[in-house]
């Protein structure tokens, strides 16, 4: 499908966003205290398209911090997927890119419709970005990676938004607004806007996705890696903000009657410590990434190497999520790869 | 990347769905590992081949990854063999005759049979290494004929350790295999051969031609690989069946990679040549 434009008055954006919430729940980004995080809204006036960074990634609408797959109890088990209609609003584009690879992993090899049947259930209209966040690369990762899998694409022009449909999911959201179709100028302005950005980033990755990875998989054995991770925690926080982060535990759960209850998965971490610890028993463990120099490793290797042939790029969309939230400030894939390339 | 929109509408069954199996029998037959032969309720024969695995469960407590220890050659049931350790393992283990457990699989690449056959064969399992391997040994033997001269070494800790007693016993007599077993410590009962595996070569000429197997405790494989590299045998005829934390089982839950390879989906059978650069593969 070919996209195509249209215009929204800015008058007319809060009827617009109500207009979907009659149709599905609408996720989209909101303020919490000094951050900005994705949220069901109950209310236009909440949504905040001039945000830099969320928390979290919106990737939680469709694959949950937490999600039950199998609800059992003393006459068996059923399955406990259960997705609904969605409208995922104001992704901005390194998180659509972080989603698209999230659906290429989630559907290789063994198709799994838990995240699957969510993702279809679920409408994402992107945004353009109208502040910048303080630690951000996207302009400079994976740049022959373009955002895809998206259904529409709202951009902030004066007056108003023009608004690209991308795909007949993101067709069916004009019935929920006044749109008209947009004028040459004021597309012609929307792509100014988009393409302006791309200038703004504060951080930068100088060298090229082939290289980095070349050179970052040929580091495995370097030292670098106990020194950069000297300081960590172990916590996993760069695991939990991340994207493209998609690794996660499977657990049961009895229910209060402790006759039923739910198998059910939740997000993990390569950074934590038993990560990859398998018992032996009497005691005896075996934990495979041992030191955090190792686990530390594994994520860059991750994000930076292994996945490229798959995804045609770095599992990075330069979101600058984890650079921002680690606390002893050495999870910067930046400042991780530059390193890395100088030595 | 292709749009998720091309794989909707049909059905979207759900991978972690297991399903039912009976105990049709349950042995402990060791101090810490049970033995459970398994039939599927729904009637449906279990189709698998060796070094496969699947994930075993017991509702409220979970799943743990566990190699088929039966041949697929014989239909009508199919065998685990559990070593109690954790919470899953443990709720497994009290399980008896008559009762059920929830298994998915089967999983995972398991032993090249097209490229093991018409060959020699030499399997070395250790301890509990013997379980899945029991899988290819006893569909070597069904299906003799397709194979060359076939050596086996099984080593454990103690005698105590040994499992599968009444296959040991058939296969100490037959002439179909060449056996040769060890322990590391023995005591007053044990008459047979002391040391680590390793020391089962002085005992045998194995031909550089000869494909083979290594499965055990992770701090085997490389004293046995440093063997077969003295012997001749090309890396590349060197299969190894790796243990790894499999928790989906699917290729996705990453706590089974190494380095770039999922365990559950690459393996957990992986030729020697394709992971010995792989940092992470060996300790």
């Amino acid at each position: 499908m070919n996209p195509s434009s249209y215009f929204l008055k800015e008058a007319d954006f809060d009827s617009f966003v109500e207009g979907m919430m009659k149709t599905a729940p609408v996720f989209a980004p909101v303020a919490k205290k000094n951050w900005f995080v994705f949220s069901p809204i109950s209310s236009p006036k909440e949504v905040r398209l001039d945000y830099d960074l969320t928390i979290l990634p919106p990737k939680k609408a469709i694959f949950p911090v937490r999600q039950d797959l199998v609800a059992f109890g003393p006459e068996g088990a059923e399955s406990a997927l259960k997705p609904e209609p969605r409208i995922l609003f104001g992704v901005h584009f390194y998180d659509i890119k972080a989603i698209d690879m999230l659906d290429l992993l989630f559907r290789e090899n063994n198709v799994d419709w838990n995240y699957l049947a969510q993702r279809e259930s679920t409408t994402i209209v992107g945004s353009n970005i109208q502040k910048v966040a303080k630690r951000a690369f996207w302009a400079t990762v994976g740049k022959g990676v373009k955002p895809h899998g998206h259904d529409a694409f709202i951009t902030k022009v004066l007056g108003g938004y023009v608004f690209d449909v991308l795909t007949p999911k993101g067709e069916k959201l004009l019935a929920s607004g006044k749109f008209k179709p947009a004028t040459p100028a004021q597309v012609e302005e929307a792509a100014k806007i988009n393409t302006e950005i791309m200038d703004k980033c504060p951080e930068k990755l100088t060298h090229g996705s082939h290289e980095i990875a070349a050179k970052v998989r040929a580091t495995f054995k370097s030292k670098l890696w106990d020194e950069l991770s000297h300081t960590c925690f172990s916590c996993g926080t760069c695991n939990i903000v991340c994207p493209t982060c998609y690794c996660f535990d499977v657990q049961d759960n009895w229910n209060l009657d402790q006759a039923s209850g739910q198998r059910a998965r939740a997000w993990d971490g390569c950074l934590l410590e038993d990560f990859a610890k398998v018992s032996l028993g009497a005691g005896a463990c075996e934990n495979f990434r041992e030191h955090r120099g190792q686990r530390y490793r594994h994520r860059l290797m991750r994000k930076a190497a292994y996945l490229n042939d798959k995804l045609g790029g770095p599992a990075c969309v330069g979101c600058g999520r984890c650079s921002t939230q680690c606390v002893p400030d050495i999870a910067d894939p930046v400042r991780i790869i530059e390193t890395i390339m100088e030595s | 990347m292709s749009t998720v929109a091309q794989t909707l509408s049909g059905p979207q069954p759900n991978i972690f769905m297991p399903r039912v199996a009976e105990i049709v029998r349950a042995k402990q037959v060791t101090a810490t590992e049970k033995h459970f032969t398994l039939k599927m309720k729904d009637g449906q024969p279990m189709t698998f081949e060796p070094g496969q695995m699947l994930e075993v469960s017991v509702f409220g407590f979970g799943e743990i990854p566990i190699g088929y220890a039966s041949s697929p050659t014989r239909t009508q049931t199919f065998d685990i063999v559990v070593r109690k350790v954790g919470r899953v393992s443990s709720a497994i283990a009290a399980l008896e005759q008559g009762q059920s457990l929830y298994v998915r699989g089967p999983l995972g690449h398991g032993f090249p049979l097209d490229k093991l056959r018409g060959h020699d064969i030499l399997i070395v399992a250790g301890g509990i290494g013997l379980c899945p391997t029991r899988s290819l040994i006893n569909y070597i033997l069904d299906r003799r004929s397709e194979f060359n001269k076939f050596t086996l070494f099984f080593g454990v800790k103690t005698p105590q350790e040994q499992l599968f007693l009444e296959d040991l016993a058939l296969w100490r007599k037959s002439t179909d295999v060449a056996y040769y077993e060890t322990v590391d410590r023995a005591d007053q009962s044990w008459k047979g051969n002391v040391g680590v595996i390793t020391t089962l070569f002085k005992k045998v000429s194995i031909d550089p031609g000869t494909r083979v197997i290594i499965c055990g405790p992770p701090v085997m494989y490389k004293f046995v690989i440093a063997e077969l590299d003295g012997i001749g045998v090309p890396r590349s005829n060197i299969y190894v069946d790796l243990e790894r934390r499999m928790k989906c089982g699917i290729g996705k839950c990453g706590h089974c990679q190494i380095n770039d390879k999922y365990v559950c989906l690459d393996g957990p059978v992986f030729c020697y040549k394709d992971i010995e650069n792989l940092e992470e593969a060996f300790r």
